[in-house]
């Protein structure tokens, strides 16, 4: 069976500003420019090329315009409380805990407002909030609940998910399809994923949000 | 820094030593003077080891017509080349217990090993001279490599994992390990069951499971185990779509004689099993 030729690898678009920093490489198997974005970041485009992450208890929320194709990914979760339960969040509503969940849907929704994309256009898509580690409180469920609890507030509906369960994911999003790719990744990886959300966590902590949050 | 596969199994020596159970059934059945009396005295010698060997001869994983009730009886029905295999299933997760690691659970390493080692010897029922109980122990034991490199080099380990993440998991773990390390876990690991003197069958599953041409006297052995690695992944996440692990390597259909078919009914086979008898052999006493 003749294969087809890989497409050649087309320069690099511009980044929207704002997201220059954010790593970018080619992938051969979807031909595409892939952005990888990390705990605490997020990236928005305009252009035919898809943003990657790895979850762990953390959530991303995947957004687009879907008529104008433009969109993005977050990745955030909200920091340990005292409170264990899955709704401890609403308790702590308002505060330190519930600040990063607002912060990172905030950015990412008004980002995508900002590039030309229509509230009334939004489709969104849910994933992450496994426990991946068995001796730790259930902290992504709390991240479930928030980002539920957001998006009805907002009058958001979810289009789909993929959360909860004991796995870490892989998830591939093409904001101009809003084709999602979900691949549960092997308990060999739990580790590294979940010390990659501990340092964010104890990022976020020592410095807090800037109030630069413009709502629209 | 001038590391090899050999001299990090060097550097461990002392840390993991085969279980003295496994040693005194391997002395005596090399031992053409021993009786299968003497070697139902040397496995009640250890009384923990005797009560999970009865308790895994009366399990599901072998249908006895009846029960298994005393060391000798198990000698006598399992064999005594079975025993040896058992043995070493059964105290291989306490011997790594002195390699600690902190970028996998042991819980999570053996249940990977337990599911492969379930899957190998499902296929080996479908295949013709092949020893399941073998392929189980082979199954078990194919990745020890890993705990070898994690326990020892813990941050290139961690730096190739990094790297399987940022390929968006296209880039293979043992192709990682090579890029970051020169040798990836599993010629670790054979290099391990060469220095320990594991039979060939053993040493051969465990170095090629991921480069089957590699095998040179157990070809059917090693694309076996590389094949129910494949599947255990695939019952660890639960997926049936081979678009989600690693591909199997198409030679190891042909050297097998097994076909996709077979996938389905290990993994699910494996899935069932592994439930029951994790503890019997994860159990760290």
């Amino acid at each position: 069976m003749a294969l087809a030729p890989p497409r050649k690898q087309p320069p690099m678009p511009l980044a929207l500003p704002g997201f220059e920093h954010v790593k970018r490489g080619w992938n051969a198997t979807h031909e595409c420019y892939a952005a990888r974005i990390l705990p605490g970041e997020y990236y928005v485009t305009k252009n035919d090329e898809s943003v990657y992450t790895t979850l762990g208890s953390c959530i991303s929320a995947c957004i687009r315009d879907r008529v104008l194709g433009i969109g993005g990914m977050n990745h955030f979760m909200l920091p340990a409380t005292e409170l264990s339960e899955a709704d401890a969040w609403k308790a702590a509503s308002l505060s330190a805990a519930t600040r990063y969940g607002n912060y990172a849907m905030e950015h990412l929704i008004n980002e995508i407002l900002r590039n030309g994309g229509k509230r009334q256009n939004l489709e969104v898509k849910v994933f992450g909030g496994g426990r991946i580690l068995e001796n730790m409180t259930d902290v992504g469920q709390r991240n479930i609940a928030f980002v539920r609890d957001y998006l009805r507030t907002e009058g958001l509906q979810v289009a789909s998910e993929d959360v909860g369960e004991i796995f870490p994911r892989m998830v591939v999003y093409f904001p101009a399809t809003g084709r999602v790719r979900v691949k549960r990744l092997r308990s060999l990886h739990n580790n590294t994923i979940a010390s990659q959300e501990k340092s964010y966590i104890e990022s976020i902590k020592e410095k807090p949000v800037s109030g630069d949050v413009e709502l629209f | 820094m001038a590391v090899s596969a050999s001299d990090l199994v060097r550097d461990i020596e002392g840390l993991v030593t085969l279980p003295d159970v496994y040693l005194r059934i391997n002395r005596l059945i090399e031992d053409p003077g021993s009786s299968i009396a003497d070697i139902a005295a040397a496995v009640s010698q250890d009384p923990s080891f005797t009560v999970r060997l009865l308790r895994i001869a009366n399990s599901a994983l072998y249908s006895f017509p009846s029960s298994v009730d005393t060391a000798t009886r198990a000698a006598t029905i399992i064999g005594t080349s079975q025993l040896r295999n058992l043995a070493l299933s059964m105290s291989v997760a306490k011997s790594f217990a002195g390699l600690p690691n902190e970028l996998v659970s042991m819980e999570n390493f053996w249940r990977h090993s337990l599911l492969c080692a379930l899957a190998a010897r499902h296929l080996a029922k479908e295949m013709r001279r092949c020893d399941p109980d073998a392929l189980f122990t082979a199954g078990l034991l194919h990745d020890i490599g890993e705990l070898v490199i994690f326990n020892r080099l813990p941050e290139q380990s961690s730096e190739a994992l990094q790297r399987v993440l940022d390929s968006q998991d296209e880039l293979p773990v043992p192709e990682a390990e090579r890029e970051v390390l020169g040798f990836d876990h599993s010629a670790v690991g054979g290099e391990l069951a060469r220095q320990w003197s594991l039979p060939v069958l053993l040493q051969e599953c465990i170095a090629h499971h991921h480069d089957i041409a590699a095998a040179l006297k157990h070809p059917r052995e090693a694309a076996l185990v590389h094949i129910a690695n494949i599947i255990a992944l695939m019952a660890e996440v639960d997926t049936l779509d081979p678009a989600d692990v690693p591909p199997i390597d198409p030679r190891a259909w042909e050297v097998t004689g097994l076909d996709e078919n077979v996938v389905e009914p290990a993994m699910r086979a494996a899935q069932a099993e592994v439930a029951g008898i994790e503890k019997l052999f994860l159990d760290q006493k």
